[in-house]
């Protein structure tokens, strides 16, 4: 106990009809919210909130030591916060005002220990040691926000739910499980959290229209289930300097034909790959390759091709942010009900685009490193790094800041890169209408198992996180944007050149048609299982690509079933179709499609009008 | 690419259909580690959570077994090595899932750091740890994941002999799972009291060799989920002190 003092003491001492109008979804958000929130007034038990004894609370694996020991806040807000949080969308005032609220509504929370977990990227890195070492200094809630890989957040979260005990108060779960979240019944949904006791815990600031993510944390019953902190797009990368070489250029052209530019589609992109890891091979003195990507038997494997490898080369069917009535994971659904993954009964993860597109994904790596096969994501992640890669057909935004440091090969002296990113080529059978790529967006999930008080505390750690205070200085740090009015900043705008077009990227629409996975996964953590392991077999040549596919889709199918008896007092349950020939669903418009035998010819565009798509 | 190498596919179908199969009424072989008050023998008697959940878990499922103790380092590498053989309690953790099938979780686990008097400067996050020497032992997933962040870990062969190490000052920071903590502080009559920052909630689960049968990775997955359900884990956590 004098240990605990003391440190408490001494720390204190220290100091198209393709875009939805976000408008309108909205409005319909706001609608449905306010409807809840009059039912909520008779249905939120007070008693719930009333029974909370925050200096006692206990958590559920009570091995932890309690640091349940208020402590003394200073009245103003610290000064090395607010230099820490600097810039910010806000005047002085402003944010003062907002700080001062975490203080006084944190106040009731003081002394109280808080868990929550996300993935590790550089923008939660500055969350756990920063931010919440800031709101500990604020309210007293001490945060420990652990970091870990993504698959181990969902296996988390999933065993709180399996065993009822309280894990952590609060997830930064990716909303590609919102699926799952919806049909769950387990989750406490943003649209509860902003109600409570008649909006007590909502910061009067938090602008929910604001976010620019908010359409893929949402139901198709209109719920907000999770809250936006941190979002990256996969987009297309390559070495801006090289493709600019007139030397370069003129030799690609007279070997291919067309201009060495932005890929249009898969064929150009395999183009370009030959050309710089076998016509070249070697530039100034340093071997170059054509492609980059990672192989290894591994979970990040599976999320590789589940993020939208398929959509890019046009598996499923049009429409935002995920294709109806087959999505990128090749599921269909009827009336918001999945009904298969197979072409036997309507999906599309077995289909001729998706044997082309898994095909490509591995035909490809002949242009890649040869250590690629066996390097995971993070291990792959050093490699753009090191300027002997041309381009990469995908490549995670999150990683913006690891390639903007003056000393490596790829920035020049002024700071500025000699890499852009913009759209990734897409594949043969992708049509207008369809998600261009994959968006990642790390979002607030809160599980009713939660003890309601521990709940609150970690509801306000999250609302500080995304809290206008903060996105900016965030969004500088981390680059995973999540509030427009940060992205349309004239701090953004000086930033720009620095950033090889992520502030174009996301100043656009495109920030609409890059979208995570959609609510036809009805179970994000045993499904995803899947995807490394059956494409694992499949790259490393246990199965051909067809009879690997054709596998994986009877796994789906097999899962669905099983869902459809367990769930079936869930909404939108599953419900398989009977199996059919696949001739009748090859034969139907749209997803899953017949083959198409022709191959197209490459097309590249000028760097300035291939990101015109964006606008 | 694959039509061009059918033959090699052949080959390797062929290669495949020639091993040795799994016989799924083979004895399991569970392998455990010493780790009160979670596994341990005491004359030659088994005891401890881990056993009596073994017990359990495999009479519910129906399957035969045998339960011996190993250190952690090895019995991990025979589970990855043999056949129909499973170690458990073991940190589940994104870079080893593919190396087994799993089966979890098993024991909820929250991870503290122990210190030999208070620190001059308290640990309010986990980087306020980077600059201390760390100690935790081989085979641990919480040794691994502050090793892969960066911290100075030093690895002994078991958790005891870390708590002598802090004692005597050859590291300043102790990593270990606070109840078993407790349990080796009072075995070896050295207390170090509370730990300065609870810092890591890990899933420990059952490490399955990877060519683990179908149908019995299902039972004992149905059969968990029956204990969880029933209550009894409930009951069994708070009988260890972890509920």
């Amino acid at each position: 106990m004098i240990k605990c003092l003391t440190c408490i003491w001494q720390s204190i001492k220290q100091q198209n009809g393709r875009f939805y109008s976000s408008k309108s979804l909205f409005m319909v958000n706001l609608i449905i919210t306010s409807a809840l929130f009059i039912l909520s007034i008779s249905c939120v038990s007070s008693s719930t909130l009333s029974n909370l004894d925050l200096a006692t609370s206990q958590p559920a694996l009570n091995a932890q030591p309690l640091s349940a020991n208020p402590v003394t806040l200073s009245a103003s807000v610290p000064k090395w916060i607010i230099a820490e949080l600097q810039p910010t969308s806000l005047s002085s005032e402003q944010q003062q005002q907002e700080l001062q609220w975490f203080r006084q509504t944190g106040a009731p929370f003081n002394g109280m220990t808080i868990r929550v977990v996300s993935e590790q990227i550089n923008t939660h890195q500055y969350e756990s040691q920063v931010l919440a070492k800031a709101f500990y200094e604020l309210t007293g809630i001490h945060v420990i926000h652990e970091l870990t890989g993504e698959d181990d957040v969902i296996k988390k979260l999933s065993a709180q739910i399996m065993t009822g005990h309280n894990l952590y108060d609060a997830y930064i779960n990716d909303s590609d499980l919102i699926g799952s979240h919806f049909r769950s019944h387990a989750i406490t949904s943003i649209t509860e959290l902003i109600q409570t006791e008649d909006g007590k815990y909502l910061l009067p600031t938090l602008d929910i229209n604001d976010f620019i993510g908010l359409k893929f944390t949402t139901g198709p019953d209109g719920i907000i289930y999770q809250l936006p902190d941190q979002q990256f797009a996969n987009l297309y990368w390559y070495r801006s300097d090289w493709f600019e070489d007139p030397k370069l250029k003129a030799q690609f052209k007279q070997a291919y034909g067309y201009e060495l530019g932005i890929p249009q589609n898969w064929q150009a992109y395999e183009d370009i790959a030959k050309f710089f890891s076998h016509d070249i091979g070697v530039i100034d003195g340093v071997k170059v390759y054509g492609h980059m990507d990672y192989a290894a038997r591994d979970p990040s494997l599976g999320w590789r091709i589940s993020d939208a490898w398929l959509s890019m080369a046009g598996v499923g069917d049009t429409g935002l942010p995920n294709g109806l009535p087959v999505d990128e994971w090749g599921i269909r659904v009827e009336a918001c009900r999945p009904v298969g993954a197979s072409v036997e009964r309507g999906g599309a993860l077995n289909s001729p685009a998706a044997v082309y597109a898994i095909d490509k994904f591995i035909s490809w790596l002949e242009y890649a490193p040869t250590q690629a096969r066996e390097l995971t994501f993070s291990e792959a992640g050093k490699w753009p790094a090191k300027g002997q890669i041309a381009q990469q057909i995908f490549w995670y935004t999150a990683f913006v800041g690891d390639l903007t440091n003056k000393s490596l090969p790829i920035v020049n002296e002024d700071g500025t890169p000699r890499w852009k990113v913009a759209p990734s080529p897409v594949g043969k059978y992708w049509q207008q209408g369809m998600k261009s790529g994959y968006q990642d967006t790390g979002a607030w999930t809160f599980l009713n198992n939660t003890p309601k008080d521990r709940q609150l505390a970690a509801w306000l750690y999250a609302q500080f996180v995304v809290s206008k205070s903060v996105t900016l200085k965030k969004l500088l740090t981390g680059h995973t944007p999540i509030r427009l009015s940060d992205v349309e900043s004239p701090v953004m705008t000086q930033q720009a050149p620095y950033l090889g077009g992520l502030v174009e990227f996301y100043r656009s629409q495109a920030r609409n048609v890059w979208t995570p996975t959609g609510t036809n996964v009805p179970d994000y953590p045993e499904m995803a299982g899947f995807w490394w392991q059956y494409i694992s077999d499949i790259v490393h040549g246990k199965y051909s690509v067809q009879q690997g596919l054709d596998l994986f889709a009877a796994k789906m199918d097999s899962h669905l079933a099983k869902l459809e008896v367990s769930m079936a007092d869930k909404p939108c349950a599953p419900k398989l179709n009977p199996a059919k020939d696949k001739s009748f669903w090859l034969n139907q418009s749209g997803a899953p499609k017949s083959e198409v035998v022709e191959e197209p010819v490459g097309k590249t565009l000028p760097y300035k009008e291939a990101i015109l798509v964006w606008q | 690419m694959f039509g061009n190498n059918r033959w090699i596919l052949t080959l390797c179908c062929l290669v495949c259909v020639s091993l040795p199969t799994v016989d799924a009424s083979e004895k399991m072989t569970v392998i455990t580690y010493q780790e009160e008050p979670f596994a341990h023998q005491v004359k030659g008697v088994k005891q401890g959570m881990v056993i009596e959940l073994i017990e359990k878990l495999f009479n519910q499922a129906g399957i035969d077994y045998e339960v011996i103790f190993y250190p952690l380092k090895r019995g991990m590498a025979m589970a990855k090595s043999h056949q129909n053989t499973c170690v458990l309690p073991i940190e589940r953790s994104q870079q080893r899932e593919s190396q087994y099938r799993w089966l979890g979780p098993v024991l909820l686990s929250r991870y503290g750091f122990y210190s030999k008097k208070a620190l001059t400067t308290p640990l309010i996050t986990l980087d306020d740890a980077k600059s201390y020497r760390i100690g935790s032992f081989l085979g641990s997933g919480v040794g691994e994941y502050l090793a892969n962040y960066g911290y100075q870990v030093e690895l002994a062969n078991n958790d005891s002999l870390n708590l002598r190490k802090l004692a005597r000052g050859r590291i300043e920071l102790w990593a270990a799972d606070v109840v078993t903590a407790k349990s080796i502080m009072n075995k070896e009559g050295i207390n170090v009291g509370e730990p300065e920052l609870v810092f890591f909630t890990s899933i420990r689960a059952m490490a399955c060799h990877l060519s683990m049968d179908e149908a019995r990775h299902k039972a004992l997955s149905e059969a968990l989920l029956v204990l969880y359900q029933s209550g009894y884990m409930t009951e069994l956590n708070t009988k260890y002190g972890l509920k």
